[in-house]
């Protein structure tokens, strides 16, 4: 009863032999070496999801800014063209055709 | 030594093209047609690769008040770079008015242009015969030192065309250009600066088809230049541009567009160096021309965009 209390008393940094079996186990599962290499390998990940986050948000502006600039006005002129084409095409229907009798 | 090349040199490639065109026709060596200038080599890359990016409001007027003369009115406002150490770009709003006089004969072709602050542009260009022609170009400022100003001998002989040049700050430069088929033609160039006790010869070929045309050229300033355009329809044409200067190992390639339209002409490029450029002439109404033009570098993230009205 107080042997319990005792150890979760002192928790971090007391001796094995002063701890309690709850304490023992939990400091067993946090301090275990692959708790450890789990804890670098979730660190390593976030490091490098932010990264290519980062360059994938920079790739995305690069891209959209250029495209922007580079082919929305190509689009807009191709297709007033085509509509240009298009009424040209309409009136040479229109005046071209014979009169009708 | 002087930066001429000898037609020779080239002929022993043309004789394979010789021996199969003859089935064809027989290329005419006494015949070629005239190549083009030699500061021109570049021309049709440099038309769609290189816009006429501009920042701010444009507003040009020309109006005609004769069959030779007319006068032009400009307006120009928006921010000017100043060239700073730091390498941050300083930018000033800047806006000035500019009054120019065209005389446009077909002998001779006067153009003159002056700003309010006070820079003077005059370009004359004066054909004596049919085959020598006398150009001058001058910039005149108020600040001292900074005017200069240079004059161009330009001889066409029948298959090539000679060149020779002078500048104000003993600059001296030669050039000759020379077809040596009906397509391709060669040609070098030798300059000297006195004031920089620097003097470099130049070398570039052209080679150009009815769909596309391919030039190169070489300095000994260190600057070799390619460049490839293809004509892939009549309204549409693609350059390609590569820049390489093996003293200072500045390497920069381009790709480009170039749409004519009927209402409109649409340039862009990008570049190696993350710059991104697009020019819209596009027609509103006859002699109204409306004009967008955006830059963007990416890697020194200047955007520079601008808008203008051409009237004439």
């Amino acid at each position: 009863m107080s042997f319990f209390g005792q150890g979760k008393k002192r928790g971090f940094g007391a001796s094995d032999d002063d701890m309690g079996i709850i304490t023992r186990l939990s400091h067993a599962v946090s301090d275990s070496p692959i708790t450890n290499a789990t804890k670098r390998a979730a660190n390593d990940a976030a490091y490098v999801t932010k990264k290519l986050l980062n360059s994938t948000g920079k790739a995305a502006w690069f891209a959209g800014t250029t495209f922007l600039i580079l082919v929305v006005p190509l689009i807009i002129e191709m297709d007033r063209e085509q509509q240009l084409n298009e009424l040209e095409l309409q009136q040479q229907n229109l005046l071209g055709s014979p009169p009708a009798k | 030594m002087a930066g001429l090349v000898p037609p020779g040199t080239a002929i022993p490639a043309d004789a394979s093209k010789t021996a199969h065109t003859k089935a064809d026709e027989k290329i005419d060596y006494m015949n070629l047609p005239c190549p083009i200038p030699y500061e021109e080599i570049h021309r049709e890359a440099l038309m769609s690769l290189k816009p006429e990016t501009f920042e701010g409001l444009r507003f040009d007027f020309t109006k005609g008040l004769n069959q030779k003369f007319s006068l032009s009115h400009s307006v120009l406002m928006g921010p000017t770079e100043l060239p700073s150490q730091s390498g941050e770009t300083i930018k000033i709003p800047t806006a000035h008015y500019e009054f120019g006089a065209n005389f446009i004969d077909p002998n001779l072709m006067l153009i003159g242009r002056m700003l309010t602050d006070g820079r003077l542009n005059a370009r004359v260009k004066w054909d004596l015969t049919d085959n020598l022609t006398v150009k001058a170009n001058a910039q005149l400022t108020n600040e001292p030192h900074m005017s200069h100003c240079m004059v161009n001998f330009d001889y066409k002989g029948k298959d090539y065309r000679s060149q020779f040049q002078m500048g104000n700050a003993a600059l001296f430069g030669a050039s000759y250009i020379q077809s040596v088929t009906p397509h391709l033609s060669l040609g070098g160039e030798v300059f000297w600066a006195g004031q920089h006790r620097k003097s470099g010869v130049g070398y570039a070929g052209r080679y150009e088809t009815d769909k596309m045309v391919a030039t190169g050229q070489v300095a000994s300033t260190g600057m070799v230049a390619l460049s490839y355009v293809q004509k892939v329809s009549e309204k549409v044409s693609l350059a390609t541009d590569f820049m390489y200067n093996y003293m200072s190992r500045d390497v920069t390639a381009s790709v480009g567009y170039d749409y004519i339209l009927r209402q409109s002409r649409l340039r862009g490029k990008i570049d190696s160096n993350g710059c991104t450029a697009a020019y819209l002439e596009e027609r509103l109404n006859m002699g109204l021309n409306f004009i967008l033009s955006a830059e963007i570098d990416h890697k020194k993230n200047d955007y520079k965009f601008g808008f203008g009205l051409t009237v004439g």
